[in-house]
């Protein structure tokens, strides 16, 4: 069995970089060994000594980051507010409505009352549990990847400060919320429309979306929208747009909107059984023309978000360079 | 908070980097770190063993203190000593230290000349 003082020995070096630990080992036996020595001098027994000595030097993950400089924390106070500030409020937004909707679709199906409630509050749990841990996975990130950037440019000079931002260009808190809090829901009616199967015709349950596209592209529209939250949240801290949020802004529209309009076009998008079904109701002469009235909408929204993107980047250039005659 | 709290907290703050100096200065003997550990207790220096070990580290990097490992005791020991370096930031700041001190004291008896 190993000593005390190994496990201890180990329980420093697992939390440092393997290239320092030849170097730390043989300093740290010899703190222990030194500090043991001094105890067994005054007449402590061994065993009594080794376990002082080691509780002495303290928590071995501790001491690991004092010798590496590394953080003890997930969020630092440099993005604490906008962490807390922006999960407030995209929990205020969302979890409720999503609740709400559930809830109403139960009721639609003619479920009990408990069990309304019960998908309501299962419903609220999950979706509240999956928003904060992915919202705290970005700024988590964030604040480590500022932190090495930090240590490779340590040589700060003032043409390293940031342009201010164009105050008419600035988004606002509330509207990234509500960009979030729609992308989210998206996301999240895009499993619930296959989980809930929601559409009932003559008794059948029907998902809205064809099933085999599982097997690729609902999971790539549910990526998309996930990097879609990414950009809003890279967007909100950085306060304005850039030439290079709008290109990667254009690039997530497109990469949303190629698919979704060559699916539909090919008869891919929607589940066969709903067509089959819609038809059998004489509905698909009006299901058609409706279509393409919906992608013109959805191909319209997009191009207009792309373009918006554009104008507010050169608009915030414009805004920067004007500040100093100001 | 209590006035004890607040009056540790502001020791901490005040003392925090304190620790840096007496180290250049004691190390201007040899000492390893468990022995330094001890000296700065006994000179009323509040410092943890785990703040302690990687401070030295740190100045040892910074060229502050050289080390040396000690193998002709029965086990092998770090020995650190001041660098050249180190003696000009040990004097640096012990100018500094005193221009405190005195500023402080000014204060303290009221005397405030302008």
């Amino acid at each position: 069995m190993s000593t005390l003082t190994d496990r201890y020995v180990w329980g420093v070096l697992r939390a440092v970089p393997t290239a320092q630990r030849a170097d730390l080992e043989p300093e740290i036996r010899a703190l222990v060994a030194d500090a043991v020595e001094a105890r067994t001098a005054a007449g402590v027994v061994p065993a009594e000594a080794e376990r002082a000595a080691i509780a002495e030097l303290g928590d071995p993950e501790r001491l690991a980051a004092q010798y590496t400089d590394k953080t003890l924390f997930l969020i630092g106070p440099r993005y604490f507010p906008d962490w807390k500030r922006l999960l407030t409020l995209l929990l205020s937004i969302v979890v409720p409505i999503v609740a709400i909707a559930t809830m109403g679709a139960s009721y639609l199906a003619g479920k009990e009352i408990w069990e309304i409630v019960a998908s309501g509050l299962g419903t609220a749990f999950m979706v509240g549990v999956n928003l904060t841990f992915w919202i705290t996975v970005v700024f988590a990130v964030m604040e480590r990847r500022e932190i090495a950037d930090f240590d490779e440019e340590l040589a700060w000079t003032p043409d390293k400060l940031p342009e201010p931002p164009a105050t008419a260009a600035t988004e606002s808190l509330a509207g990234i919320a509500f960009s979030i809090a729609a992308l989210v829901i998206a996301a999240i009616a895009l499993v619930w429309q296959q989980t809930a199967m929601p559409i009932t015709i003559d008794g059948a349950s029907y998902p809205l979306f064809n099933p085999d596209l599982w097997s690729f592209w609902l999971p790539w529209f549910l990526v998309v929208l996930g990097l879609q939250i990414a950009f809003h949240l890279a967007l909100y801290l950085r306060g304005s747009w850039t030439w290079a949020f709008a290109a990667v802004n254009t690039i997530l529209n497109l990469a949303f909107l190629v698919p979704a309009v060559w699916l539909w076009s090919e008869g891919m998008l929607f589940d066969p059984g709903l067509v089959e079904a819609l038809e059998g109701m004489g509905l698909a002469t009006a299901f058609r023309p409706s279509g393409v009235v919906v992608a013109i909408v959805f191909i319209a929204v997009t191009g207009w978000d792309i373009v918006d993107g554009f104008r507010k980047a050169a608009r915030a250039g414009q805004a920067a360079r004007l500040i100093p005659a100001a | 908070m209590s006035f004890d709290d607040i009056l540790s907290g502001s020791q901490q703050e005040l003392r925090r980097g304190t620790v840096v100096l007496a180290c250049l200065l004691l190390l201007r003997e040899p000492g390893y770190g468990y022995a330094l550990l001890e000296q700065l207790r006994d000179l009323g220096f509040t410092v943890d063993a785990n703040t302690l070990y990687p401070l030295l580290r740190r100045l040892e990097g910074q060229g502050m203190l050289v080390s040396e490992w000690n193998t002709k005791e029965a086990r092998p020991r770090k020995f650190y000593r001041i660098s050249p370096d180190g003696e000009r930031l040990a004097a640096e700041l012990l100018a500094d230290w005193e221009r405190i001190d005195a500023s402080v004291r000014r204060l303290g008896q009221g005397g405030q000349e302008p």
